[in-house]
């Protein structure tokens, strides 16, 4: 920076020092500092609620009300691991379960290329969702709360790991169509989720020309604007909004920086990380594997935090049931490959280790499908769930929690602090924050930590 | 040093003032004011002009506030209140692809060799084996195979003049021609500018297959190119499905329909052509005059590209962001959102009871919608209904009732209906909402949360396994559903996914002749679509979703409606939601009051919601409210 | 206790020098664990009748907090801002160009920034800003208000300009008391109310930015990689200033 910038600098702080702008500032820069980190994360919301009798709870049996997925419904031709069993009527092809070495797990054939990475992976089954309702159970996996009057109640886990890992970083939290919410004390205003439609539209908007002006002119316009905006909540009731201002002012000369830009561009991805575009096409989940490129790209340079996303539509209540294997082979294919890549990938800050050593992952759904499979050959909503969990923290190859085998609902999982229940999505949520040294209690009001699926 | 006291008092004198104070120039607090009102009331920051009026003596605030509750932007304000509650647009997933109505194309040679367009319709009656239900020219006269995906293969080969002539004829269709119905079409529609709304086919539907001659006449299949509104039932012949050992004649490579049990027990009847029964039981039923029963695409696949619209419209439909090429169902699909936009304008423009959101029978159209659900709603019925006799659709919109004089193109040009039959119900019965809302569940839901302030909360109980279909009493669902199952039964009548109404008189809600024999077991044939095995009892199936309330049932979407709107939290509903959208924070125990004074507001003014904004336009809440921090006041800064 | 009487009586203890802090909002009820307190028997006292608090000025205004201006009308103000063009032409305004400025794209690029709900796939609108979004502010902010100094500080005539609605002196750097009259007009069309009524800092803190640009911009033209001149870089900045400002979208 030139000379004149720096006096006019000079000047802005001169100015800061005068009356009521030189009062103590903000309540997040009173808060802890945020936790030195070398850790990311990676939380993927499995929208519309999947069918967890082909993935992460398969269940290949008639038995109770449970039908299984057969060739009748399901289109099959594309699943590589599913091999043919016929039922006991003689005429219905279900599919072989899947017991993958060395691992207490057993998967479904849509797990895709994850089964490769089967010792890493920590299932919760039997989740007790307690809810049928879009909404409620896309809040309620992301956050550990019901709604309460239509809204969330409480932080979304993205929010919460980038509160308390993600405050010093350019990009605490990207969500791309993931529950985030923004709601609960303890809240840094620089991690409020960048959420955008998709990470590809974004460099767009990080775009500058430096004809007329350039960027010294617009840092000159951002120093200014931060100690206005530094100044107008030192004077409010309410500061959070300002406060919020004055602190993403602070971080956009960091979000203008060159390295940034190219990590937003679809195209630029596609080159970065070819791995995860395959030929031909992903069908259902092209959004995700540029999302997953995305997040180790951003994660390569230590710019962002935290990547959340939304996978494409699992609610299949008709004759799209036939496409739910290969919804979630493609995502599950497309986290192995994410799991490849971050193998690959040396971590930015940490001599010697790999991303995927510091790297953590989190799938949830909003609940899972009935037992049933519907007049309409789909299959609808049932108040149970899976999440799935791949993480250096976890005990990988093991599962937690269960559904009964007559009618796939949650059962006890073990004694709580409020007892004998089913495992919850809260739990889930206070075992991934606990797993990385976070008191639960800090954003959560529910949920026990479930200690026999961490690593010791 | 100024005592504390005069301090405090300088720092708050301008909060009790307001801007119309005589003689005094506006404070700060009072400019804060007039711009929020600008914000809300007109949808932008104020004008310089209008900051100058503001600040002469005098000004009349209250005047200005009541000037702008009667404008444009005031209902598009409001209308974005109810438009973020229900999110009244979805995904291309949900498109409106309807093989009665699209009629996609595939190129061919004409008997001179020359590469030419022919427009078709799948699922099509004709009256012979190689093309009934296909493309009209088979195969084996065009070198060009259709797959039932629309894939294409095969060489194209020149057309026997003779098979030609007899397979196809032109059309100056509607989407091309504005006059389409006279005669001898010739206003042509050209290129349109793109930066306003108006009828603008995708450029592969303005010229011929040689990519550059303007195309003038389209060829079309000659069935598709029919007019009559009924037609006779057609039969082929064929009650079993031809043998796929061997190979099919022409060399299609579907099979030929076969005649259902239906046509055959009604041979003799007249089909309805703007039916979804009409294509596949009669062969006379074609794409009507200009071929406006159908829209076009510019390829074989399941939905083609037809017309440029924008993607987005924050400000309004006629003021558009951008403009792309799109799907004939995006077409659609775009009219539909509006729809519910100028529904919900001119209920507040025109400051309507807000109760008639949910309940009035009127509606806004314009071209494209009057032509949707004149020639295009009807194309969803009546499937599996035709076991019912249930072969012409009884519509929530009567077609009858739309504008004969609306044309397509008139895309700028809406019309208040005020009847759109006996079973319309405001937003309850638009095809936005019932595809967004795709189950009847789903639809009780966004209401009971949207106008009843409410949400379902399960009970944090351990859900034991149960044999127990009914919700209302099953433990663990118990504490929702039975809420919800009432609530839901209203929609019983009104399909899935769709918009197709099911009458009592064909789908009674006890049906004796939809009895299970066995427990939880379908019953015959088409009864299991519309009839719930797990409630037949008494010698009766029941209507699928009316076992949580029959009567519901039979009062239909106008009976949640009347539900809702009586329901004593409704006012106070609106104005939580009113209150806070305008205030940009969720409503707490503190504001009790204020939601008050807005319910009552609103409800002794006859559900006005004008009423209701003008008595939260000068609550204290949003009129006198500041962000100053006392510590700050009182050492002299100002609002 | 209501949001009205709460303040009244913490304005005045703050007001007097007593410690106070000013409670937040009472939470929703679902929001925290009920608490459970001791019954007492409080007789209600006037402030006004405490001894020394007889002549005490109150408060009585409620509190709110600003929110933040909806997208739609965010665009519509930016539309006006700019003569009051339509999104298209307004696109297309700020895109053309003969010298490679790449000020503008499309708006589709910047409406999931500006925080636009997307009903098709449920997306709320955005309620709190994040720094993308700060980001999309300055990238229109600085297409907005450099097309408008081309557009109004090169001789155009007054019924032509549309924002910088104010002539600029010949040959000569702009007095304090010049700058500060123009100044007052910009920050009147952005913010809504004049200058003067702004916290002190607002216009000595304008200035200085103003100033700084000037000198920045002085050897640009001919053979310089700073295109605007002196004047054009200072309006510039200015505007962006205040098209980016908190006061801008909040209110």
């Amino acid at each position: 920076m030139d000379q004149h910038r720096r006096t006019f600098l000079k000047i802005l702080g001169g100015a800061a020092g005068v009356g009521i702008a030189s009062q103590p500032l903000f309540r997040a820069l009173a808060d802890p500092p945020a936790q030195a980190s070398d850790e990311f994360f990676v939380l993927v919301h499995a929208s519309g609620g999947w069918d967890v009798t082909v993935g992460l709870d398969p269940r290949n049996e008639r038995r109770g009300i449970i039908e299984p997925a057969n060739t009748s419904v399901c289109d099959t031709s594309a699943i590589r691991h599913w091999a043919n069993q016929v039922l006991d009527d003689g005429t219905t092809t279900t599919f072989q379960t899947l017991q993958p070495p060395g691992t207490s797990l057993r998967l479904g054939p849509a797990i895709g290329n994850l089964y490769d990475y089967a010792d890493r992976l920590s299932v919760f089954n039997g989740l007790a969702m307690n809810t049928v309702s879009h909404p409620d159970g896309t809040y309620f996996v992301s956050t550990g709360r019901h709604l309460a009057g239509g809204k969330p109640v409480a932080a979304s886990i993205d929010t919460m790991l980038a509160n308390e890992f993600g405050r010093e970083q350019l990009l605490p939290s990207v969500s791309v169509g993931f529950p985030s919410t923004f709601v609960g004390p303890h809240l840094d205003a620089r991690v409020a989720p960048l959420r955008v439609a998709s990470v590809a539209t974004v460099s767009r908007v990080l775009s500058r020309g430096n004809v007329n002006t350039n960027a010294d002119d617009r840092s000159a316009v951002t120093a200014l604007l931060t100690q206005e905006a530094q100044d107008l909540a030192a004077r409010s009731y309410y500061r959070d909004a300002l406060t919020g201002f004055a602190l993403q002012f602070q971080s956009l000369p960091r979000m203008l920086a060159p390295d940034v830009q190219p990590i937003f561009n679809a195209s630029g991805l596609a080159l970065a990380q070819p791995s995860f575009f395959p030929t031909p096409g992903l069908r259902f989940q092209a959004g995700a594997a540029v999302n997953c490129a995305f997040a180790v790209e951003a994660m390569k340079r230590n710019l962002v935090r935290c990547v959340s996303f939304a996978s494409g539509s699992h609610d299949t209540h008709s004759t799209n049931y036939r496409n739910q294997l290969l919804i979630q082979q493609e995502l599950f294919d497309t986290l192995a490959n994410l799991l490849r890549a971050l193998d690959a990938t040396p971590h930015p800050t940490r001599i010697g280790a790999r991303l995927a050593d510091h790297t953590h992952i989190l799938v949830v759904s909003d609940f899972c499908r009935t037992p049933q499979i519907n007049l309409t050959s789909g299959r609808d909503h049932y108040p149970n769930g899976s999440a799935l969990v791949i993480s250096p923290k976890f005990r990988g190859g093991t599962s937690f929690g269960s559904a009964d085998p007559d009618q796939l609902l949650p059962q006890d999982a073990g004694t709580f602090a409020d007892g004998t229940r089913a495992v919850g999505p809260a739990d889930v949520l206070a075992t991934m924050l606990t797993a990385m040294g976070v008191d639960p209690r800090r954003y959560m009001r529910d949920g026990d930590v479930v200690r026999a699926m961490l690593r010791a | 040093m100024a005592s504390k006291t005069t301090i405090a008092a300088a720092a708050f004198a301008g909060l009790t003032m307001m801007a119309s104070t005589a003689g005094a120039a506006p404070t700060r607090e009072q400019y804060r004011l007039f711009r929020a009102l600008s914000i809300d009331l007109q949808g932008r920051i104020p004008l310089p002009d209008e900051v100058a009026d503001f600040e002469r003596p005098g000004f009349d605030l209250d005047g200005w506030i009541d000037t702008h509750l009667t404008g444009p932007a005031y209902a598009e304000r409001m209308r974005r209140v109810y438009m973020d509650l229900l999110r009244l647009d979805i995904g291309t997933m949900f498109n409106f692809v309807s093989n009665p109505v699209v009629l996609r194309r595939v190129q061919v040679m004409d008997p001179s060799g020359a590469p030419v367009f022919v427009y078709f319709r799948r699922g099509q009656r004709r009256d012979r084996v190689e093309s009934d239900g296909d493309f009209c020219l088979s195969p084996a006269e065009t070198g060009v195979t259709v797959a039932g995906n629309g894939t294409l293969s095969g060489t194209a080969q020149p057309i026997d003049a003779a098979v030609w002539a007899q397979r196809t004829v032109e059309v100056r269709p509607w989407w091309l021609y504005s006059d389409y119905r006279t005669a001898s079409p010739t206003l042509r529609i050209g290129a349109t500018d793109q930066s306003t709304m108006a009828l603008s086919p995708v450029p592969g539907l303005l010229t011929e297959a040689d990519g550059h001659t303007p195309t003038v006449t389209v060829r079309v299949c000659r069935e598709e190119a029919q007019t009559p509104e009924q037609a006779p039932m057609y039969l082929s012949g064929r009650i079993a499905a031809l043998p796929t050992t061997v190979p099919y004649p022409g060399g299609r490579v579907t099979a030929p329909p076969t005649d259902s049990a239906y046509s055959r027990a009604h041979p003799t009847d007249m089909v309805s052509c703007t039916s979804g029964t009409g294509v596949s039981f009669a062969a006379g039923c074609g794409c009507g005059v200009g071929l406006e029963r159908c829209m076009p695409g510019t390829s074989t696949t399941n939905d083609p590209a037809a017309f440029s619209l924008p993607n987005f419209v924050p400000l309004g439909a006629d003021t558009p962001l951008d403009n792309a090429q799109q799907s004939q169902g995006d077409w659609t699909r775009f009219w539909w959102v509006q729809e519910a936009v100028h529904f919900l304008d001119d209920l507040f423009a025109n400051d309507r009871d807000v109760r008639t959101m949910l309940s009035d029978r009127s509606t806004q159209v314009n071209g494209p919608l009057a032509q949707f659900y004149r020639s295009f709603a009807g194309s969803t019925c009546c499937g599996g209904g035709t076991q019912f006799n249930y072969v012409a659709p009884d519509p929530l919109f009567d077609p009858a009732n739309v504008p004969a004089d609306l044309t397509p193109h008139q895309v700028t040009t809406w019309r208040r209906i005020a009847d759109r039959g006996p079973h319309a119900s405001g937003i309850l019965t638009m095809p936005i909402f019932l595809q967004k809302y795709g189950t009847r569940r789903a639809r009780a839901h966004v209401l009971y949360g949207a106008f009843m302030c409410r949400q379902f909360v399960a009970e944090n109980v351990a859900l034991t396994p149960s044999t127990e279909p009914n919700l209302m009493v099953r433990p663990g669902c118990q504490a929702c559903h039975a809420t919800l199952e009432p609530m839901a039964a209203y929609f019983s009548r009104v399909s899935e996914s769709s918009w197709t109404f099911l009458p009592s008189a064909s789908f009674p809600t006890f049906n004796p002749a939809c009895v299970s024999t066995r427990p939880n077991v379908a019953p015959n044939g088409g009864c299991g679509t519309y009839y719930d095995p797990a409630f037949s009892a008494g010698g009766n199936g029941m209507l699928r979703g009316a076992y949580g309330s029959p009567q519901h049932a039979d009062e239909g979407p106008a009976g949640i409606a009347q539900v809702i709107t009586a329901d004593p939290n409704f006012a106070g509903c609106v104005a939580q939601n009113v209150g806070e959208a305008f205030l940009g924070r969720t409503f707490t125990a503190d504001d009790q009051a204020l939601r008050d004074t807005l319910s009552t507001a609103l409800s002794s003014n006859g559900f006005r919601m004008r009423a209701l904004v003008r008595a939260l336009l000068r609550a204290d809440a949003y009129r006198r409210a500041n962000n100053l921090d006392p510590a700050a006041a009182s050492q002299g800064a100002n609002p | 206790m209501t949001n009205t009487a709460r303040t009244l009586v913490v304005s005045a203890l703050v007001a007097l020098g007593c410690n106070g802090t000013p409670a937040a909002r009472t939470p929703a009820p679902d929001a925290q664990a009920p608490v459970s307190r001791p019954a007492t028997d409080i007789t209600p006292t006037p402030v006004t009748a405490i001894p020394g608090h007889e002549s005490l000025a109150q408060d009585t205004a409620p509190k709110e907090a600003p929110r933040l201006m909806p997208a739609e009308t965010l665009i519509r103000s930016y539309l006006t801002l700019f003569g009051g063009l339509s999104p298209i032409a307004f696109q297309t305004r700020m895109r053309t160009t003969t010298t490679g400025e790449a000020l503008f794209d499309t708006w589709a690029d910047y409406l999931s920034a500006l925080g636009i709900p997307d009903y098709t796939a449920d997306i709320p609108r955005a309620a709190q800003t994040n720094t993308l979004q700060l980001a999309a502010y300055e990238r229109i902010a600085v297409a907005l208000c450099e097309r408008a100094v081309q557009n109004d500080l090169r001789g155009a005539a007054a019924s032509a300009q549309v924002l910088f609605t104010f002539d600029l002196p010949a040959g000569r750097s702009l007095t304090d008391a010049e700058f500060a009259t123009r100044f007052d007009v910009l920050h009147r069309r952005a913010l809504g109310y004049p200058a003067a009524l702004a916290p002190d800092t607002r216009v000595p803190r304008f200035l200085a930015l103003y100033r700084s640009a000037e000198t920045a911009h002085a050897d640009a033209g001919v053979g310089s990689q700073r295109r605007f001149t002196g004047p054009e870089a200072g309006w510039a900045g200015v505007c962006e200033g205040l098209l980016r400002h908190p006061e801008f979208h909040l209110y």
